[in-house]
């Protein structure tokens, strides 16, 4: 009996002995720092501060920071998505300038964006190719290119890093982009890859493009995530947040802070844990000269890029009066956002354009001086009337010269500014037919006058009294929305047309006509009367 | 998607951010002014944010 209790005693040894050969760092403390950076979008010269004159962020200085902090302990670089899109630096360049500097910086790894597939997929497999590190989206399925998860061993620690990317991506970018690629839960995918992985490796990092909310929820929901580094939501989290043994952190946005999270881990589990956020200060702070360098490189050929002539105006394109008529450039530019949309009307704010485009030349620095917000294009299904109430609102302001005032396109309409507000639109036509009323058409606008920008409620309420509007895995499900491409800007949108026609020619096509009625007959100035239409 | 901004519901489309919620609350000049936006943690966050489905979020 007793000989059988030793050889079993002696058997149990072995196995353990055995699990720990396998099982690595068991029992040891092992340090492990994870420098992380989320929401670059391109913003390689760093951003003036909201409110401010201070500049923060530049990726030159954010680099020599990382080199420094990398000498003090084992540390993994990472990037948790919308990266390589977003501002000329990026935009100009397919984001390929951002790649190169990844790429010196030594990252560990990245996960995409939502914003990553917007240059669509052929360009996304180009930056993923000339990318030497791993770029991970474990719940993508049909990029080729992208690895579900990665193992790294830094200081002797087997550490497992899983991507996953929002899966309401295909509603926030044009179809062409993410055209044959299924974007599975990312819940349910890291579940399956934790499964996998968890005996394997000390740690597991999930690098998340979902948002702060959705990586609280994944940590509650998914257990053996030790450390989920996020993205998506631009959040500033000063301090770790803990969700049952899960640690979650997110740097901010742009490159502004570099986020420094510094673990112990034993057998297995964190037992210690500090995190902060370095301000990215150029002012107070050294630059790496490789990056600088890159960045200054690619800053020449942006500026070259945006006096470069890219089409010719034949006339002078009215920029000025968008206000208060209908202009030229206002009739250019609706044109182009129907014609992209496939929209049957488009309606634009004047206030979103804030330049005119003089005869001659025309430049990138042109177009983003005229359209210099980041408005995208959005479509829906509206009915007639509630076209009418958005042309109401329209000239409501025009004695003051609101911005609210519209440029149009696929309709024409008069209207008389000395009747009552709500009831000075008349004589709306769409693609030459008098509105119906109660028939739907598709309207294109701007992401601006679709959240409410300029006092437009009617777009917001539209969705929410839909018959068939419901959320589901956070996303509309509706078949009002029949476009919305939040990856690229109106102004893209307008370079590209430029740049293909090159010559460009728009006349002011009598779509808003200024009437002034009286007892039912109203009068265009210099025009003959014309029969007053019902309202 | 519903989000509340200073507990004010506001209806956004897919992909709109924190900026569009606070267009939708008439906020968002005040935050171009220097006023920050703050999660119902009491995070900071980016006016080009992502958000879900019932997020609060704050102006102060």
């Amino acid at each position: 009996m007793l000989r059988i209790k030793k050889v079993f005693i002696a058997l149990v040894v072995c196995i353990s002995l055995s699990i720990l050969a396998v099982s690595p760092a068991h029992g040891q403390f092992k340090e492990l720092r994870i420098l992380h950076l989320n929401d670059f979008h391109g913003f390689a010269a760093g951003k003036r501060l909201i409110g401010s004159d201070e500049m923060q962020g530049g990726i030159a200085c954010l680099a020599w920071l990382a080199d420094n902090l990398r000498k003090e302990k084992p540390t993994l670089l990472l990037a948790a998505g919308d990266m390589i899109q977003g501002n000329p630096f990026a935009n100009l360049f397919q984001g390929k300038p951002v790649i190169e500097i990844m790429n010196k910086m030594g990252f560990d790894a990245m996960c995409v964006g939502n914003h990553e597939f917007d240059f669509g997929k052929d360009v996304l497999r180009e930056r993923i190719t000339e990318a030497t590190f791993p770029v991970l989206g474990a719940n993508v399925k049909g990029m080729p290119g992208l690895k579900p998860y990665i193992i790294k061993e830094p200081g002797g620690l087997k550490v497992a890093v899983i991507g996953v990317v929002t899966e309401d991506t295909p509603f926030a970018t044009h179809p062409a982009n993410v055209e044959g690629l299924t974007f599975l839960s990312p819940a349910a995918t890291v579940e399956e890859y934790v499964r996998k992985l968890r005996d394997s490796v000390d740690i597991i990092i999930v690098l998340s493009h979902l948002g702060y909310n959705n990586d609280m929820l994944l940590a509650s929901r998914v257990k053996g995530i030790d450390i989920i580094v996020g993205g998506h939501s631009h959040t500033r989290t000063l301090k770790h947040m803990l969700i049952g043994n899960t640690v979650i952190v997110q740097a901010w946005e742009y490159g502004m802070v570099l986020g420094v999270l510094d673990v112990v881990v034993q057998s297995g589990k964190i037992v210690e844990v500090k995190s902060r956020l370095e301000e990215i200060k150029p002012s107070q702070m050294k630059k790496r000269e490789d990056i600088a360098q890159i960045v200054e490189q690619y800053g020449r050929q942006v500026d070259a890029l945006m006096g470069r002539i890219i089409g010719k105006a034949l006339v002078d394109l009215d920029g000025e009066n968008v206000r208060t008529r209908e202009t030229n450039l206002g009739d250019l530019i609706t044109d182009i956002m129907r014609q992209q949309s496939n929209s049957q009307i488009a309606l634009t704010n004047g206030g979103g354009i804030r330049a005119s485009i003089g005869k001659g030349n025309i430049t990138l620095n042109d177009i983003y001086t005229a359209l210099p917000f980041d408005n995208y294009i959005v479509a829906m299904k509206l009915t007639g009337r509630e076209i009418k109430e958005v042309l109401e609102h329209g000239v409501s302001g025009v004695g003051l010269k609101e911005g609210r005032f519209l440029q149009v396109s696929g309709l024409s309409f008069t209207y008389d500014p000395k009747m009552p507000q709500g009831l000075r639109v008349m004589d709306v036509s769409v693609g030459g037919a008098k509105m119906d009323i109660d028939a739907t058409y598709t309207v294109c606008t701007n992401d601006f006058l679709a959240a409410g920008g300029d006092g437009y409620r009617t777009f917001r309420e539209a969705m929410k009294e839909s018959q068939d509007f419901s959320i589901t895995a956070n996303t509309i499900k509706s078949d009002k929305i029949t476009y919305n491409d939040s990856g690229r800007p109106l102004k893209d949108v307008v370079m590209d047309y430029i740049r293909e026609k090159k010559r460009i020619t728009a006349t002011v096509e009598g779509r808003i006509k200024e009437v002034s009625c009286n007892e039912g007959v109203c009068k265009q100035p210099g025009n003959p009367s014309a029969p007053r239409y019902d309202r | 998607m519903k989000v509340f901004v200073n507990n004010r519901e506001i209806l956004l489309l897919p992909g709109m951010t924190v900026k569009h919620a606070l267009i939708g609350a008439g906020l968002l000049d005040e935050a171009m002014a220097g006023k920050k936006v703050f999660d119902e943690w009491g995070n900071e966050l980016g006016l080009d944010g992502a958000l879900t489905e019932g997020n609060s979020i704050y102006v102060k």
